[in-house]
């Protein structure tokens, strides 16, 4: 019951911010409720029992990603008589599809044989993690780091002084 | 296979690796107006992979690193596609003014990199490393599109592929939670069994899954309704990029794409009609269909508005993949077969029209139709081979459009009487693109001053020319080698036993 009661929390949390993103006026209140909703589904994470996803939740999204942002955002001139961040036309028709889309997408959440395991009792699950990583899916992580190299090398190149 | 023993199997791989990284060091080394060499790394490097990669077993089927990917003909076709593909690039930026003013190094690595994730799309089996070769693919092409950065056109252009990009990757990943949800697995052919024991069960959630995965491979060959990043990225892109994005990270979208349905839809060897067992009741096929046709109309009609070369150039590629797509909704072998042999055709005249835009607008300083007038007796040798590749992409005898063209056709009709309103689409639509590919060639021949001046392009270029020109003609009336090795390389890595 108290795990219930706190379980909702963080989905009003998590939910609420996500809302307060998109609606608020300023890109900066954005960027504060982003961190809110980060933060929500770091509990989210420890939900599921997965503790080293919800730390790495914090660590990078929390403590990396939001805090680059808020710096771009304060290292940019001017940027707050930028009031344009959220227009929005056409809401009518906006309205009616985002309402279907929601209703097909809640039916098929309820309606679905999801695939279900039971959670075994495991004292953490950084070494699961670890061995998936570095035997099982071997490839993916290490093309990763070909992914990341090509990411790096072209914020390099757009951020040199001339040509 | 393990992972050790994959290693043995993914030399190709290895090397178009080993080449990214030298490439990289060997960049430090030269000045701005020398890092165009990096390119000669680059090439050399690849061509050492093609090698190997002709080297390896032909038959061999097998899968990699622990189910990750597969080894087989299929993505085997793909990766000499690719290889091709890049290396003909790699020449004609080295021939393109508008890079020799910026420094050139990365963009070599980069083209590599591309390569390098092409060649995981041909061979994923899995949903995490179909999800990040995608990502691998598109990050390079994103920095590559947005090369020329003092030029408004290149940053926009790389800007709205990446906010495209990013927007149909959230959707794709969205799908593949789906797919994990409803299955527990990441491997597809796991989830092919996983989706037979549900017994129709989860269809609802299978569909719409679909769809969302959809939007990601839909956006890779530019397929509507996800095809709006395509005219703005093509003609802001440096026009090597433009080319290339036209040409082999849409063949891999179509690898993946392929592979991918027939894994999760499919018997998993080849397409056979009836075999989609697990959405039955759902027009999987006509849903399709109706997309291929709509993106080659589409793709049609706009072009013939368009006075930009480029600009026709993307939406003329925006048709190609309504064609190409229809091959899939016939789900047979004749189907694939067709796609893949369109997709070489394709490769050559495709590229070999970019290249002679290229050459004109580093001569004649325009990408404007309208000013081409007199080209075709300026340069002859421009003029009539941009007439041959004009001549192929509507799908005219004797050339290798046309025998691309009819095979997509005949799998068409060979597929049943309900896929001949798509042949006629088909047909129909190349006749409308008969009247924009023609007009490139009126304004050539037929306006302005006929007076000759008789620009010859040097060696290299005149070769590279000859190399896209002669297969495009070529394979116009002798094609049956061509053919064969497509039909040899349709075998799949096998999902049941």
């Amino acid at each position: 019951m108290g795990a219930d009661i706190i379980f909702w929390m963080v989905v009003a949390l998590t939910v609420g911010s996500a809302f307060l993103v998109v609606l608020s006026q300023n890109l900066i209140y954005s960027a504060i409720a982003l961190l809110f909703s980060f933060m929500g589904v770091a509990g989210l994470y420890i939900f599921m029992m997965a503790d080293f996803i919800a730390a790495t939740q914090i660590v990078i999204y929390v403590g990396g990603i939001l805090v680059l942002i808020i710096f771009g955002i304060m290292l940019t001139q001017r940027i707050r008589d930028v009031r344009i961040s959220h227009t929005s036309m056409q809401r009518g028709i906006g309205g009616v599809v985002v309402t279907l889309i929601f209703l097909g997408l809640f039916r098929m959440i309820t309606g679905s044989p999801w695939h279900f395991e039971a959670i075994p009792e495991v004292e953490g699950t950084v070494s699961g993690i670890g061995k998936l990583l570095m035997v099982e899916y071997l490839l993916p992580f290490e093309v990763t780091s070909v992914l990341l190299l090509a990411a790096l090398m072209g914020a390099a190149m757009l951020s040199r002084r001339g040509d | 296979m393990n992972n050790f023993q994959s290693l043995r199997l993914f030399i190709p791989e290895l090397i178009i690796l080993s080449t990214i990284l030298v490439a990289i060091i060997a960049d430090l080394f030269y000045s701005k107006e020398k890092s165009y060499k990096v390119g000669y790394w680059v090439l050399t490097g690849l061509l050492l992979a093609m090698v190997v990669l002709w080297l390896t077993d032909k038959t061999e089927v097998t899968t990699l690193f622990l189910n990750s990917i597969a080894l087989d003909p299929f993505s085997r076709i793909f990766k000499f596609i690719f290889i091709l593909a890049t290396l003909f690039v790699i020449i004609m930026s080295m021939r393109a003014s508008e890079l020799q003013k910026v420094r050139t190094g990365e963009y070599f690595v980069l083209l590599a990199v591309v390569v390098l994730g092409m060649f995981l799309m041909a061979s994923s089996i899995d949903l995490i490393m179909v999800y990040i070769s995608i990502e691998v693919v598109s990050i390079a092409s994103f920095i590559l599109a947005g090369y020329l950065k003092t030029e408004v056109r290149s940053n926009e252009a790389s800007l709205k592929y990446v906010i495209y990009g990013a927007f149909s990757s959230g959707i794709m990943l969205y799908g593949l939670s789906l797919l994990f949800g409803l299955t527990g697995t990441t491997k597809l052919f796991e989830i092919s069994e996983a989706i037979a024991r549900l017994n129709g069960e989860g269809n609802l959630t299978l569909i719409i899954a679909t769809i969302f995965i959809m939007a990601g491979f839909g956006y890779k060959i530019s397929a509507v309704p996800f095809h709006f990043w395509t005219p703005d990225v093509y003609e802001g892109a440096p026009t090597p990029i433009t080319a290339y994005l036209s040409v082999a990270p849409k063949a891999a979208g179509f690898a993946l794409l392929i592979r991918f349905f027939n894994s999760l839809f499919g018997t998993g060897a080849v397409f056979e009609p009836g075999t989609w067992q697990s959405l039955e009741g759902i027009p999987w096929q006509q849903v399709i269909a109706v997309v291929a046709a709509i993106t080659m109309a589409l793709g049609n009609l706009v072009a013939i508005q368009q006075s930009n070369i480029k600009r026709l150039l993307a939406y003329s590629s925006i048709a190609h993949a309504g064609y190409i797509l229809m091959g899939i909704p016939v789900l047979s072998q004749d189907g694939i077969h067709a796609m893949i042999f369109y997709i070489i055709v394709y490769l050559f005249m495709q590229l070999g029209a970019f290249f002679v835009a290229i050459l004109i607008s580093n001569k004649f300083g325009t990408e404007e139709i309208a000013k081409y007038s007199g080209i075709g007796f300026k340069s002859p040798l421009l003029g009539v081979l941009m007439a041959l590749f004009m001549f192929s992409l509507t799908g005219i005898p004797p050339t290798a459009g046309f025998i691309g063209k009819f095979y997509l056709f005949a799998a068409l009709i060979n597929g049943g009487s309900q896929f001949y309103w798509l042949a006629i689409w088909g047909v129909l639509n190349s006749v409308v693109s008969l009247y924009y590919y023609m007009r490139i060639v009126k304004v050539m021949f037929f306006e302005g001053q006929s007076e000759l001046e008789l620009y010859l392009p040097s060696a290299v270029p005149t070769t590279l020319l000859m190399v896209f020109g002669i297969p495009t003609l070529l394979f116009g009336v002798y094609w049956s080698p061509i053919a064969d090795w497509v039909q040899n390389s349709l075998i799949f890595f096998v999902v049941r036993m």
